[in-house]
């Protein structure tokens, strides 16, 4: 890379010093006629010696009020009302819906059509209070913070609220891995336990975390504070994002648009309580440590210039000096480590992260990258060596796949409107995203180069869809690491910079008067059939938990208990006990095959003597569908079918679902 | 570094910051689940830890470190909350005792120790050289051209 080499090709160091003894930009005035409200980003520097403002926390914020407590209310005052009028009407609309939201008949579309209008409508008024308040993002950076944390909430919260069960089935199958943590006292990483469980033994950072709380708070189990966890990681989320794009840009706008827009788009699922959404907070920890603190002396070049930079870029921030990297590293360790006794893949797309950053002059940390390398080898090879041997085992036959490894699950596409649905939004999404970071990157040279390892950040963990499709989920997982560099480039395209005089540059102002809402809007409505779409999934009444786990308990230990799918709330329910197989979880031409005959197909595959159950509940029916196990109507025919053969005995029958026990004896 | 005089408001945050442990701790002989007791606890494994390193500053920080301190403390303190529950499920040697006793030990000590130049606590010039400023100074994190002379 030379982004740290002058015009001339020289390095930086005289250059630096020039722009060092550049004199600051001079303060734009208020008020422009394209920039009415005054939100271009403030250019003038302080004098040293100013304390930070709380609520103008990167430092950027022009006018500086008074101290404490005044200043915040100081950001509310003047304008406030027009602030805060959509906020008021936003909240009493999503407070009137919620509960009319009818999760508890959930039918093809998930939430979609259970919620009312005027949960929609409170949702485009927080939008469009969101695009008000950036017009004075300048000057009172504390709205759209306002805003975004309440569409965090207005997005996220519903189910945290309203369930009275655990969300997502993988939500549960953590809960399951906590409670035998907890039972256990103790971690078995040399024990082999079917279904690839013995990975979260040799990755139990995670789970002793949630295990300590849960005996701390003294409560029965995670299930008590699980739903909450896609709130808490996107609070604790937003800071780190904000950090990390204050770094590449002085535009409150821009900063503040990223991160509306990587909340809309972080639609993958990952932010439920995991190894990977925490894990993933983790990660943004070290990445805003490194972009912040980790600048090599004389490495800036011209990005110190405002000449040079794009109107909305920052200059590349202060250096720091080999002892403080050093100190810093310190400090990074147990991130880092936590990040290894979490979780499998995000220290390697950390490790590839800091080894793209290091591509930079400004950010060649390779004493980081060798001690997050070091940090993760040694897990690998100690805590993770079965899991690690295995997959290396493997890789011959999966290096280059790149279609297979980039296939989302493991069948065919999803099938019925729903789930069909959910699948072109998701396409929708990445695509409109895609598009306009494309789009910032080519127009926006200048911003691109100053920002250049936010979008090696982003493309960092790409190679390892070459390499392994991680249980059909790598795509999602890259799509999630690119997304915070994505995210900042597709603002960008819709956020043009303030103050550029050119005829583009007006006509690019006026368009994203209209392109802006526009492009926020159409994302909430990408995002809620990606996050909702399959709700059917996610909700389980409590009656089918209450089945599914008289099932596992009437089933006596080291029993086989079949399921069409594991992905229903206590599929994992004390999983040493039992060994799992999820029958359709594999190629759909061989599905067909079973369906067929569904009960000679899976007495085929029951070992004999092998004591064997079947639970068959709605939630399988609608992940079958949603997963595209089987097509339309195969759950129905499959679960007639066993209810029907000789070789399996109805033992428990409700609208809650049906559980069947397999008869050898009657196979002759 | 001078020791801290508990009249300065820093000294009084690191006195409440190793109190809150210890806090933690004895709410958990309250009935389980509740908000007396989750609330401190989850208050102080989720942002103690991580503020006893970054808070103990020395002098006027420089613009940022607000949101850094509140960005950073809640991440690092949960790394350090699950190294330790790691550590003690690895060792069979779980209790809610140790786990927050180990917590509330090191906020302790750590709030106790003067004030280490860690990233986000850092003030003054990022590097000696000519331009270096008196230590206290406050530094503009937008403020250009001050490092680029190593």
């Amino acid at each position: 890379m030379s982004e740290g080499t002058g015009p001339d090709g020289r390095e930086q160091g005289a250059a630096t010093a020039t722009a060092d003894t550049a004199p600051p930009r001079p303060e734009e005035p208020a008020g422009t006629p394209d920039d009415p409200a005054g939100a271009a980003p403030p250019r003038a520097e302080e004098p040293a010696g100013t304390p930070p403002a709380p609520e103008d926390p990167a430092g950027a914020a022009p006018p500086r009020p008074p101290a404490g407590t005044a200043r915040g209310l100081a950001a509310l005052r003047g304008p406030a009302a027009l602030a805060l009028a959509p906020l008021l009407v936003a909240a009493a609309l999503w407070l009137w819906s919620l509960s009319r939201i009818g999760f508890r008949s959930i039918d093809e579309f998930g939430l979609l059509d259970r919620f009312p209008v005027s949960f929609y409508a409170s949702l485009v008024v927080l939008t469009l209070g969101f695009v008000l308040t950036l017009r004075r993002a300048g000057t009172a950076p504390a709205w759209p913070a306002v805003y975004s944390v309440a569409m965090l909430f207005a997005l996220k919260a519903p189910p945290a609220i309203l369930y009275d069960t655990v969300r997502y089935a993988w939500a549960s199958k953590h809960d399951a891995i906590i409670t035998r943590l907890l039972a256990e006292g103790t971690v078995h990483p040399g024990a082999e336990l079917t279904g690839g469980m013995s990975a979260y033994d040799q990755w139990p950072g995670f789970f002793a975390l949630d295990a300590a709380l849960v005996r701390a708070f003294g409560v029965e189990a995670a299930a008590s504070f699980i739903n909450w966890a896609p709130v808490v990681l996107g609070l604790l989320t937003l800071p780190l994002l904000l950090l990390v794009y204050r770094t590449f840009s002085d535009d409150w706008r821009l900063v503040w648009t990223a991160v509306w827009i990587f909340q809309l788009a972080n639609w993958v699922g990952q932010d439920y309580l995991s190894p990977q959404g925490f894990s993933y907070l983790l990660y943004l920890t070290v990445l805003a440590v490194v972009v912040r603190h980790f600048v090599r002396p004389g490495s800036a070049g011209p990005l110190r210039d405002r000449a040079f930079l794009d109107p909305a870029a920052a200059a590349v921030p202060p250096a720091t000096t080999a002892r403080r990297r050093a100190v810093a590293v310190v400090l990074l360790v147990p991130v880092v480590a936590a990040v290894n006794a979490s979780h499998q893949l995000t220290p390697l797309m950390l490790c590839m992260t800091l080894a793209a950053l290091c591509l930079t002059r400004r950010y060649r940390n390779l004493g980081l990258l060798a001690v997050s390398g070091a940090l993760m080898l040694a897990w690998y090879l100690t805590m993770g060596r079965e899991l690690f041997l295995g997959t290396l085992a493997t890789l011959r036959e999966k290096l280059g796949d790149l279609l297979g490894n980039s296939r989302p699950g493991f069948a065919g596409d999803p099938t019925g409107p729903g789930p069909e649905l959910v699948g072109n939004a998701n396409v929708l999404m990445i695509l409109v995203l895609g598009g306009l970071a494309v789009a910032a990157v080519l127009l926006r040279r200048r911003l691109a180069r100053s920002a250049l390892p936010l979008i090696l950040a982003a493309g960092a963990s790409a190679p390892l869809v070459a390499v392994n499709d991680y249980g059909g989920e790598m795509i999602f997982r890259v799509y999630l690491f690119g997304l915070p560099g994505a995210a900042f480039f597709a603002a960008a395209a819709i956020v043009p910079a303030a103050g550029a005089a050119s005829r583009a540059a007006l006509a690019a102002r006026r368009a994203a008067v209209v392109a802006l809402p526009l492009a926020l809007v159409a994302m909430l409505a990408g995002f809620l059939p990606s996050y909702y779409g399959k709700e059917g999934m996610h909700y389980v009444q409590p009656g089918e938990i209450e089945l599914t786990r008289r099932a596992f308990d009437r089933a006596p230990e080291g029993a086989l208990v079949l399921a069409a799918t594991g992905a229903f709330t206590d599929a994992y329910y004390r999983y040493d006990r039992y060994e799992r197989w999820f029958f359709t979880e594999q190629e759909v031409d061989e599905n067909l095959r079973m369906l067929k005959d569904p009960a000679g197909y899976l007495a085929g595959g029951i070992p004999a003597g092998r004591p064997a159950y079947v639970i068959l509940t709605p939630t399988q029916a609608e992940a079958v569908i949603g997963e595209g196990y089987l097509p339309p109507g195969g759950f129905a025919t499959l679960t007639d079918s066993l209810k029907k053969s000789p070789l399996f005995a109805v033992v428990e029958e409700s609208r809650f679902g049906v559980v069947l026990r397999y008869r050898p004896t009657t196979t002759g | 570094m001078a020791r801290p005089r508990l009249t300065t408001p820093l000294a009084r945050s690191r006195a409440a910051l190793a109190a809150s442990g210890w806090v933690a701790l004895a709410v958990t002989a309250l009935p389980g689940g509740s908000p007396l007791r989750w609330i401190p606890v989850l208050a102080f494994v989720g942002l103690a830890p991580g503020l006893a390193l970054l808070l103990p500053r020395p002098a006027a920080p420089r613009p940022g470190a607000g949101l850094e301190l509140f960005a950073f403390a809640a991440p690092l303190s949960l790394s350090l909350a699950t190294l330790t529950a790691t550590g003690l499920f690895l060792a069979a040697a779980f209790s809610v005792g140790a786990f927050l006793g180990i917590l509330a030990g090191f906020v302790t000590v750590a709030a106790l120790l003067p004030g280490v130049p860690l990233p986000a606590a850092g003030s003054g010039p990022e590097e000696p050289g000519p331009d270096a400023r008196p230590a206290g100074t406050a530094f503009r994190f937008r403020e250009r051209g001050r490092d680029g002379t190593g």
